[in-house]
């Protein structure tokens, strides 16, 4: 017993860089031998998807791309997911960004989905208004006048001029409005300054980390549902039955999080043997 | 699959690693990932920021594409100012003015941002940069009187209305949804939380056990928070290592292999000669 106990003592610790090797190795190999474990929806996942369904064809939906490629795992594969639900509705996407490098992956989803999958049409189905700096200040305007903050789209053509555009003038004019947010300006920015005032409805996207921030305005009802980080796109993708990036590493992230489970819980155990002895000496 | 692909799939892979081999230890290749990404995204931030919102919104508005000839002294004089810009830097300041959708007349009134954007530029001038405390004043000034509002509607009046829970008409127990139990948890979890920030009162006798709940409260709310950044980072690492495989592959020339080999030797080269000038000295 002495010598299992020492073991663990010893084992306690270990080198950093072994238990780097082994969260490497766990996440890796499900990659490539997916072991296809169950993906079920959460009910604030629900909540998103019911959402979209009460969409009907030619409603409009202002999507919103906080994120960059830092955090592009988490999020791109949800906003890809929920890009492919709005489609198949054929409700009309308008994409803004308040993130610099948003821009370029809402450039990278809709070329995938809007272009490729579903074969829309650019300026009649949906429109990519691009970036504005400013944060908050560019949701206040958006509020009062779409046209104080974009005049252009990010390809350069004016509003005006863009058929889809014809009678939207504020936020208030949509039916639906989701942001992909990993941090600020996102999804409280939205929920303060757009969806609270306007009494639009809104949905969420968010890294793993803000959901804890985000939650209290779902529980409130200042936010209809939310999709937290990789395990949320994962449920959405399930939700839509179209699997995605977001299942493929699901398998990773299981299997991650158990082996990390399992470092905790044996470090707290060669934590508290360590101290019996001390104490017993 | 084109040249600038593949060489953008090499150096991805050449940064990705670079950062992973600070979990080895400090050294060259990931000094050298660290700078790129300080100095590029810093790059990168300012040439976003300065085309989609001075250049457009800015000198779009203060010099737009005028409707006919110019006429009148004063806006001869204050096109003559943009002609002479347009002579150093032609790209930023076009021929015959900016055409942005902002319209065919001069807002003279955005000679006050732009003012203040020069003023707070002057904080690098020693004598004169008590003049950015102007910029930085109004800055401040407009911030907080923007989220005063919104954060008294969203995050006060909503959150107190979310957490005025009903004990009434609802099932005793439910494991997600609402029932009597969950918001006798929200009930006691809300009051005792914030009964811990209270320090006029010292935390003894029975307000001292009322404090102690909230605590664990706390304490449950930073574990979940824990548990959803863990997670996060796994989802990250997820997309790491699937872009790490798709660059190992012979589309891009097996770039992850031979970067990731190429890295180990040099790094053990480093290594043992800095051993061995550490013996030596």
């Amino acid at each position: 017993m002495d010598k299992f106990l020492d073991w663990i003592v010893r084992a306690g610790s270990l080198d950093r860089r072994v238990i780097f090797v082994v969260i490497a190795l766990v996440v890796i190999l499900p990659l490539f031998f997916p072991l296809g474990l169950p993906i079920r929806p959460t009910n604030s996942s629900q909540d998103v998807y019911n959402a979209v369904e009460e969409l009907k064809a030619g409603d409009k939906a202002l999507v919103s791309f906080e994120y960059g490629p830092s955090t592009k795992p988490e999020i791109h594969p949800m906003a890809v997911a929920l890009l492919r639900h709005l489609f198949e509705k054929d409700v009309q996407v308008y994409i803004t960004c308040l993130w610099p490098d948003g821009q370029f992956m809402a450039m990278e989803a809709l070329q995938q989905v809007a272009e490729e999958q579903y074969k829309k049409e650019y300026g009649t189905d949906y429109v990519l208004l691009g970036y504005r700096p400013g944060a908050e200040a560019v949701i206040k305007g958006l509020v009062s006048n779409f046209r104080k903050v974009f005049t252009v789209d990010s390809r350069g053509n004016f509003l005006d001029d863009i058929p889809m555009m014809t009678g939207v003038n504020q936020v208030a004019d949509f039916d639906y409005l989701f942001s992909a947010s990993a941090g600020y300006p996102g999804t409280v920015e939205w929920v303060q300054y757009a969806a609270d005032p306007t009494g639009v409805t809104m949905s969420t996207g968010t890294t793993s980390i803000q959901v804890n921030e985000v939650m209290p305005y779902v529980q409130s009802g200042q936010i209809v549902g939310i999709l937290g980080g990789m395990p949320g796109a994962a449920e959405y993708e399930s939700l839509i039955a179209q699997p995605g990036i977001g299942t493929s590493g699901m398998d990773a992230q299981s299997v991650a999080h158990l082996v990390i489970v399992g470092f905790i819980i044996f470090g707290n155990i060669s934590f508290f043997v360590e101290r019996r002895r001390s104490k017993k000496y | 699959m084109n040249g600038s692909e593949i060489f953008g799939a090499w150096v991805a892979v050449f940064l990705t690693l670079g950062i992973f081999s600070y979990l080895y230890k400090d050294n060259p290749f990931y000094k050298i990932a660290e700078h790129v990404f300080v100095g590029v995204s810093a790059g990168y931030w300012m040439a976003m920021a300065f085309w989609t919102q001075v250049q457009p919104n800015l000198f779009g508005r203060l010099w737009p594409t005028p409707e006919g000839q110019i006429s009148g002294f004063l806006m001869k004089t204050w096109y003559g100012i943009y002609n002479l810009f347009g002579f150093v830097l032609p790209s930023v300041f076009p021929d015959g003015g900016i055409d942005k959708g902002h319209g065919h007349d001069p807002h003279f009134i955005y000679l006050l941002p732009f003012a203040l954007g020069i003023m707070m530029l002057l904080s690098v001038a020693s004598k004169l940069s008590w003049l950015a405390r102007l910029g930085i004043a109004y800055t401040v000034g407009m911030a907080a009187g923007l989220r005063a509002y919104a954060f008294l509607n969203s995050n006060v009046l909503g959150q107190i209305k979310g957490s005025a829970v009903s004990l009434v008409d609802m099932p005793f127990f439910s494991l997600t949804g609402v029932s009597v139990f969950n918001n006798l948890i929200i009930l006691v979890g809300t009051i005792t939380g914030l009964l811990y920030f209270y320090f006029s009162k010292e935390h003894a006798g029975a307000f001292g056990k009322v404090t102690r709940v909230g605590i664990y409260f706390l304490m449950i709310s930073f574990g979940a928070s824990f548990g959803f950044a863990v997670m996060g980072r796994i989802s990250l690492l997820i997309g790491r290592f699937t872009d790490l495989i798709t660059y190992g592959s012979s589309t891009y020339n097996y770039a992850s292999i031979w970067v990731l080999l190429l890295m180990i030797v040099l790094l053990a080269v480093w290594t043992f000669k800095g051993e061995k000038k550490s013996v030596s000295q």
